[in-house]
């Protein structure tokens, strides 16, 4: 089921938590917002499901607006950063709520209930654990149960908030995976929020990277992660190295050093430069390229992190450097940023 | 619906399981000592509980079993712990649905004048009764503020079995509110909007997730506000009337056998009334327990 949402804002009081939002969710697709605490993933999230309603702008299910539909016709799956479990239900009951909560004339006989039940339990491989309560369960768990609560109501839309937030890393791991094929298998079509960029970039089929309100950008991972939109965008999802620069005739300089970058559209003035840590070229020192004095080298994954201070600005660059001789803190080094951006600054 | 081929990692599956609770004996407890404040609550609660209500039975056993019977279960005796018991339920019941109106509104909504309310619910604890009993019979006296009204259509309150719970309903309000207001406030809004998701409309929502999520803390209050009203005085006498086999509430009669220096059939009738509400608050405790085990392990 598709999902349509145009141009939604929302205020609380004097604070916009939304400013015009456009988004859209083809049917099938795994979408992750993405963006800081505070961004108003949650909001948008919220108004899409109808726990919210927007100040201005629309939100269309498959072409049909629902703007105005409560949450209790829209359908949607809801699994809440908190997971939000019925404290004094078993899981069991936990699951079936949904169903046991249908008008008479549609709903399932006991029997039937149980039984699906049963089947959600399985497929969230909580099989024996139906008569548990809540707080017997593990973090993962809850998770779980949740997701299987949200299911059971055979939603066509999946909506979650943080669901990974609150689990420990190899918990996290396994869940996503899994919650992904069970996403595949649904056929549901799912939007996701978190403010861990590797979960977007790994999960997702796009991802809507959001900051104060706004939307930065809408790609897929590798967009996001290859061209970032705005500097904001090349910050979040990934490691860089930032270097106030000012461009001329084509080329980036900063202090004394000129750079040849890809200017497009850059006005001729101040600007900022951005380059991943891994996507430098370290060199002799001396060699045409910018001058920098290592302060740190460490192992890291299969090369070495660097460290190294450059004169004219007070954090040292963060550089990887992936072959047999690591330079050592003390040595003289030059660095020549490779797919380095360039962002206006601001 | 299909189950996935993906499967989770072990830790997932395996996840801590915290054991079924233990009982408490025989968990190691990082709080040390046990030994030390229970050996106090257990002093604590004699000289101050015990030890003045043994006082009580000790008095009335100077009476003899039969005289006994005879003072503690006399028909008027048994009459007053009919009113007693039976409109301090009445007033629980009433505040506890009522009760739960204002904490409700106190935790969900912020008005102007929020705290103003809220001092408000706690009046009746500072308001010397005897006040609460002058001023509540001023309004329901038949030529009263509002009795004047009620009479007509046939409502008596003042000097009546309906004033004692009236007053009762006065006294008990801040018990329920201040008891299920912060588990209400707890609750937070997530389990409601989650239900909402799931389908169920407000009444659903309100019978099969609030009411089972708070129902400890209103029976706490029930049993507070029941307490307070089976012992209620100063407030009720003005209003009751207190006409024998009518309207005359247990601790009346007590303080009448008292004034005629009747002091063993006053402390037969406490005894009575003592015994009775232990064994009634008792089972309200064990409803609780019962409730709160299933919640939480
Ligand atoms: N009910 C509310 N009342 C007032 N401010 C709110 C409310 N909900 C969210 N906000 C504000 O809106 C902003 C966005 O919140 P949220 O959508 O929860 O962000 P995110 O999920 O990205 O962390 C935050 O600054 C938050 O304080
Ligand atoms: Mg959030």
């Amino acid at each position: 089921m598709g999902i349509t949402v145009s141009g939604i804002s929302k205020r609380f009081g004097a604070f916009t938590a939304l400013g015009d939002i456009d988004l859209e969710a083809r049917p099938g697709e795994f979408l992750a917002l993405l963006g800081p605490s505070g961004s108003g993933k949650t909001t948008l999230l919220r108004i899409i499901a109808g726990l919210e309603f927007p100040d201005t702008g629309t939100v269309a299910f498959d072409g049909v607006d629902v703007t105005n539909q409560p949450i209790t016709d829209r359908g949607v799956g809801f699994v809440f950063q908190q997971y939000a479990l019925f404290r004094h239900m078993t899981v069991a009951d936990n699951v079936a709520f949904g169903l046991t909560v249908r008008k008479r004339s549609t709903r399932p006989a006991k029997a039937e209930i149980a039984r699906r039940v049963e089947e959600l339990l399985d497929l969230v491989q909580l099989k024996d654990l139906g008569k548990r309560y809540p707080a017997q369960l593990s973090g993962g768990q809850r998770q779980r149960v949740a997701l299987a609560r949200a299911l059971a109501v055979e939603p066509r839309i999946l909506l979650l908030d943080e669901p990974f937030g609150a689990l420990d890393a190899k918990v996290r791991k396994d869940l996503r995976r899994w919650l992904r094929e069970l996403h595949d298998r649904m056929g549901l079509t799912s939007i996701f929020v978190t403010h861990d960029q590797e979960e977007a970039l790994e999960l997702a089929d796009r991802v809507v990277v959001m900051d104060h309100g706004v939307i930065e950008q809408v790609s897929a991972p590798e967009a996001i992660y290859n061209d970032p939109a705005s500097a904001f965008v090349f910050d979040f999802v990934g490691e860089s190295n930032r270097l106030p620069v000012s461009v001329r005739g084509g080329r980036a300089h900063f202090g004394g050093h000129a750079f040849d970058v890809a200017t497009d559209g850059t006005r001729d003035g101040d600007a900022t430069l951005f380059f991943r840590p891994h996507d430098v070229e370290i060199v002799g020192a001396g060699a045409a390229a910018l001058p920098a004095v290592v302060s740190l080298a460490r192992p890291r994954g299969g090369g070495t992190r660097i460290e190294a201070r450059i004169e004219g600005r007070e954090a040292p660059l963060e550089l990887d450097y992936t072959g047999d001789a690591p330079p050592r803190p003390g040595d003289r080094i030059g660095v020549r940023p490779l797919r380095a951006r360039l962002f206006p600054a601001g | 619906m299909t189950a996935t081929g993906a499967s989770l990692g072990s830790t997932a599956i395996e996840g801590k399981l915290r054991s079924p609770a233990r009982p408490y004996g025989k968990k190691r407890s990082i709080m040390p000592g046990f030994g030390i404040t229970f050996g106090f609550t257990i002093f604590y609660l004699c000289l101050i509980v015990l030890v003045p209500l043994s006082a009580v039975f000790v008095r009335s056993a100077g009476l003899g079993p039969a005289h006994f019977v005879d003072v503690g279960f006399s028909a008027r005796a048994m009459a007053s712990y009919r009113l007693s018991f039976g409109a301090a339920a009445a007033a629980a019941a009433v505040n506890s649905v009522f009760g739960l109106l204002i904490a409700w509104v106190l935790v969900r909504y912020e008005f102007p004048g929020r705290r103003l309310v809220s001092a408000m619910v706690d009046l009746p604890f500072a308001l010397p009764t005897a006040v609460a009993g002058i001023a509540l019979t001023a309004i329901y006296a038949p030529n009263g503020w509002l009795g004047q009204y009620l009479e007509p259509l046939g409502m008596k309150v003042a000097y009546t079995p309906l004033g004692v719970v009236v007053a009762l309903v006065f006294v008990g309000l801040p018990f329920v509110v201040r008891s299920v207001e912060p588990v209400l406030a707890d609750l937070g809004h997530d389990v409601e909007e989650a239900a909402a998701s799931l389908g169920a409309g407000r009444v659903d929502t309100f019978t099969r997730v609030i009411l089972p999520a708070i129902g400890p803390a209103l029976l706490t209050g029930f049993a507070l506000a029941f307490a307070r009203g089976v012992g209620e005085y100063g407030s009720v006498i003005f209003i009751a009337g207190n006409m024998p086999f009518v309207s005359e509430v247990s601790p009346l009669l007590i303080v009448t056998q008292l004034e005629q220096y009747d002091y063993a059939g006053a402390t037969a009738i406490a005894s009575v009334m003592l015994v009775a509400s232990f064994a009634l608050l008792l089972v309200i405790n064990l409803i609780q327990i019962w409730s709160r085990k299933r919640m939480a392990a």
